[in-house]
């Protein structure tokens, strides 16, 4: 892909993927207008009447006419704007992918608000995969992360490509779980992000961002340079819930950009799934209202490859290494199960004495059964 | 002609004696004080003129040259009046130089001629105590805490004259400054349930480990420090007298009685100043809170309100147990051995329950970037404290006394002292306490039970234990034993509970305890 890029700049620079870049970098320019311009003109004919080089089409004249957008659009659209959209797509070793072309995932394509131009870096032929959205909110508990990171580990070993968006929380867990294993015959993940490719955000993720890119691929429709303006993640909910056969909500408030994506796959009859939470658990109030609203539950990876009528059983046998703890470990655990505690909580509701409650959640957390965080204590329930 | 009387004046917590010399002679009628007066001892110049007018005596219209010897060091406070107008009186024959021999004056004057008390009465006194010293009535009780055995009070100068000559009594100062009781401590039986924050108390008692109280609003954090000073052993006599002094020399009231005889509980508010906290000051150097709190709680609440430059100025006096304040003319020592207790809210919505929180990442990062990763790390003690449950406050039993928990604290403080002794000797202090152990010594006196040293390995290899928190770990864990009743080995659930003790803050900003 690259030498195509190199032998653009230098040979011609009316490649069609480099002007649909250029197009869609231009100000003023939304997912929206984009679609209708180059479904309407076409790449080449579109960028002519931008240039002012063609008499506009009835209705891209009045899109045009509104705000003396043709007029700055005018300014912009110059030789040296495909230069510089040239050199970056280069620089990043970023691909355009057009609506048209036989990359672009079939999912998406006859999807309603599809849009126009994909960027991607890494391997596109990922999307040829069975694939699950994970998604959840960025402040999840201890709980909640190490669920979607175990799920997500499980449904790449089974062959499904977990789709997420880099965001901080579930998604990172999600990620990190779908890259866990080195193995080639796991499903390699899937990144849909609102910022452009070479924007890494948020920044602490850049050493994962570069995962998903070597192993999976990660997709955007925001041109190189694009800052993650709020308005992006919305849209960007879409095309993750447009690629997802199935979506998994780990642990979302009531309210948030997980429901918003949730809206999106309903408008698309994509079946949502949830993880059940603790009601004391602010962080599950959203994904135990979808279960109220219908949502299967989740509780196992098995419980998603079930839906999407996959082979589970190979799975169960490699359960949960963790050791059993002992009985009298077992009655700390359930406390904890029940809500994230503080040691004083736990003290008060077993009635023990602090040494031994203390003795105990150490054993608990040295086999992987608890956490602690800041001082708060959580179960790690879920295998 | 001359006259030499004794006084003293204040350098920081410390008294210095100071020979104030005058010289009458002929020349023009003038006043100079040398040896480096400040401003308010210049000034007493013109006090003691107008005192000796008021009060009837004659001002020699002559050359009056006042030395204050030694005259290399800054002198400071008004302090010197009493002493000058003894002197001048001396030096014009006035009265009999003998007289005013064996005494020593520490006392200001008003224009009126009255003797009003000073700030630092006790130190000023203790620097002169082997003499008869003369204050007014007011630092008495402050002279005498600072262990002169004669001191004398006169109502202003008229009257001192007329009792170093025998004409009239001194005053009598007993019956009118009867030692009142020393405010009382809130006891910890007002504590209900909250064992962890008990337990948490009883070992930073115990073994001198600083304390960090991690808790929202309303979890009752103040009210358990503010009952620290209650189970802290008693002051020792040298203590005692180290607190007086520093209280005196600050200007911070001491009970009635003169003597600081309590564990000082010092609470400063987070707008607190570098100079404040610390010490120093450009016209007097004073003391600051960590030095009111010396042998004491220094508490600071909101931790994360104050300055970052002002925590971490804490650094260093939490390791040498003295601060060293230097200016352009002098570098002071203040004591400030000690014990930080510190509160802050979890985050900043207060909240702190993983899934009730709704602070973001950022607004949580910004909050505890204001905590300095070293100071956090001086905190062995890092607790949670929850709200208090309802069924503790409604009809819980109240909890045992701070008189009991005490007793356990002497314990093993006594404990540690004879184990620590051989080493250092300063009995009580926090010098001698498990939070003191030297770290090639903690094999001796800490030896853990092989159970205990896998935890600490396992807690080393997947490093949430810092070398140094290793050894913190250890010695948290060794006053759990001692105040268990274990005063040899340390057992695996002493040092679980040190690990639990240690969370808080700082598993959010390091990732290690």
């Amino acid at each position: 892909m690259n030498d195509t890029v190199h032998h653009t700049v230098h040979h011609t620079v009316h490649d069609r993927r480099v002007v649909a870049a250029a197009i869609a970098s231009l100000p003023g320019i939304g997912p929206q207008r984009l679609r209708t311009l180059l479904s309407t003109l076409g790449v080449h004919d579109a960028w002519r009447t931008l240039r002012g080089d063609l008499a506009p089409h009835e209705h891209i004249a009045a899109m045009l006419a509104h705000d003396h957008l043709g007029r700055s659009l005018r300014r912009q659209a110059t030789d040296e704007l495909l230069a510089r959209t040239a050199a970056a797509l280069a620089d990043h070793a970023m691909r355009v992918i057009l609506r048209d072309d036989p990359e672009y995932p079939a999912s998406l394509r006859g999807d309603f608000a599809a849009p126009a131009v994909l960027f991607a870096v890494g391997d596109m032929s990922v999307f040829a995969k069975r694939r699950v959205g994970v998604i959840g909110t960025r402040a999840a508990s201890a709980a909640g992360r190490h669920f979607a990171r175990r799920m997500s580990r499980e449904l790449a070993r089974s062959g499904v490509s977990v789709v997420s968006g880099l965001a901080r929380g579930i998604d990172a867990a999600a990620h990190r779980g779908a890259l866990d294993d080195e193995d080639e015959s796991v499903a390699p993940p899937i990144a849909v992000v609102a910022s452009g490719l070479d924007i890494v955000y948020p920044r602490e993720h850049a050493a994962l961002w570069a995962a998903v890119a070597r192993r999976g691929v990660i997709v955007s429709e925001s041109p190189p340079g694009c800052a993650p303006d709020a308005f992006r993640f919305p849209l960007r909910n879409r095309i993750l819930a447009a690629v997802s056969e199935l979506l998994v909500v780990v642990e979302s408030r009531a309210s948030g950009g997980s429901m918003i994506t949730v809206d999106e796959a309903a408008k698309r009859g994509i079946t949502v799934m949830a993880v059940p939470g603790s009601p004391h658990n602010e962080s599950s109030a959203g994904t135990n209202a979808l279960i109220a609203d219908g949502a299967t539950t989740v509780c196992h990876a098995d419980d998603v490859l079930i839906a999407l009528g996959l082979d589970h059983r190979r799975l169960s046998a490699s359960s949960d290494a963790r050791a059993r703890p002992s009985p009298a470990d077992r009655a700390v655990l359930d406390a904890l199960a029940r809500a994230p505690a503080t040691l004083e909580q736990l003290v008060a509701v077993l009635d023990l004495p602090v040494p031994e409650v203390a003795l105990r959640l150490g054993r608990l957390e040295a086999q992987g059964w608890a956490v602690s965080n800041s001082g708060w204590w959580e179960a790690l329930l879920a295998s | 002609m001359f006259a030499s009387v004794r006084s003293t004046t204040l350098l920081g917590v410390v008294g210095r004696a100071v020979d104030v010399e005058v010289h009458v002679g002929v020349g023009l009628p003038g006043f100079t004080i040398v040896g480096q007066p400040d401003e308010v001892c210049r000034e007493s110049r013109d006090r003691v003129r107008a005192a000796f007018l008021s009060r009837g005596f004659a001002w020699p219209n002559r050359r009056i040259t006042v030395n204050l010897a030694p005259s290399g060091e800054r002198k400071g406070g008004s302090g010197l009046d009493l002493a000058i107008a003894v002197a001048v009186l001396v030096a014009d024959e006035q009265l009999p130089a003998e007289l005013a021999l064996s005494h020593a004056f520490v006392a200001e004057l008003g224009l009126d001629g009255s003797l009003r008390g000073v700030v630092g009465a006790a130190p000023l006194v203790s620097a002169v105590r082997d003499r008869r010293v003369v204050v007014a009535a007011d630092n008495v009780p402050a002279a005498r805490a600072a262990g002169a055995n004669d001191v004398v009070a006169a109502s202003d100068i008229a009257h001192a004259v007329a009792c170093l000559r025998g004409e009239a009594q001194w005053l009598d100062c007993d019956s009118r400054h009867a030692p009142a009781a020393e405010t009382s401590v809130p006891d910890l039986s007002d504590v209900r349930g909250q064992p962890v924050a008990r337990l948490a108390l009883e070992v930073a008692a115990a073994g001198g480990h600083h304390l960090l109280l991690v808790g929202p609003p309303g979890a009752g954090k103040s009210m358990l420090a503010r009952r620290l000073p209650g189970i802290l052993p008693p002051l020792t006599e040298e203590q005692s007298m180290s607190c007086t002094m520093v209280h005196s020399a600050a200007q911070v009231a001491v009970p009635s009685g003169g003597r600081v005889s309590l564990p000082p509980f010092r609470s400063p508010h987070h707008s607190i100043s570098l100079v404040g906290l610390i010490g120093g000051g450009t016209v007097a150097m004073r003391p600051g809170e960590i030095s009111l709190a010396s042998d004491g709680v220094l508490f600071l609440d909101e931790l994360g309100e104050f300055a970052p430059s002002v925590l971490d100025a804490l650094r260093q006096p939490l390791e040498d147990g003295v601060v060293h304040v230097s200016r352009a003319r002098t570098t002071l020592t203040f004591p400030a051995r000690f014990l930080l207790v510190a509160a802050a809210n979890p985050c900043p919505c207060g909240a702190g329950t993983p899934g009730v929180c709704v602070c973001d990442d950022a607004a949580r990062a910004r909050y505890l970037r204001r905590f300095s990763g070293p100071l956090l790390d001086r905190f062995d003690l890092r607790v949670n404290v929850g709200l208090p449950q309802v069924d503790d406050l409604v009809d819980g039993a109240r909890g045992e006394s701070s008189a009991v928990v005490a007793a356990r604290v002497r314990r093993v403080r006594e404990r540690a002292a004879q184990r620590n002794g051989d080493a250092k000797r300063a009995h009580g202090s926090r010098a001698s306490s498990n939070s003191a152990i030297a770290v090639d010594d903690l094999d001796r006196t800490a030896p853990l039970h092989p159970a205990a040293r896998a935890v600490l390995r396992r807690e080393l290899e997947v490093g949430r234990l810092s070398g140094r928190g290793l050894h913190r770990v250890r010695r948290v864990a060794r006053t759990i034993a001692d105040l268990d009743g274990m005063p040899e080995v340390v057992g695996e659930e002493h040092l679980a509970t040190a690990l639990a003790m240690r969370t808080g803050l700082a598993t959010l900003t390091s990732g290690a305890r």
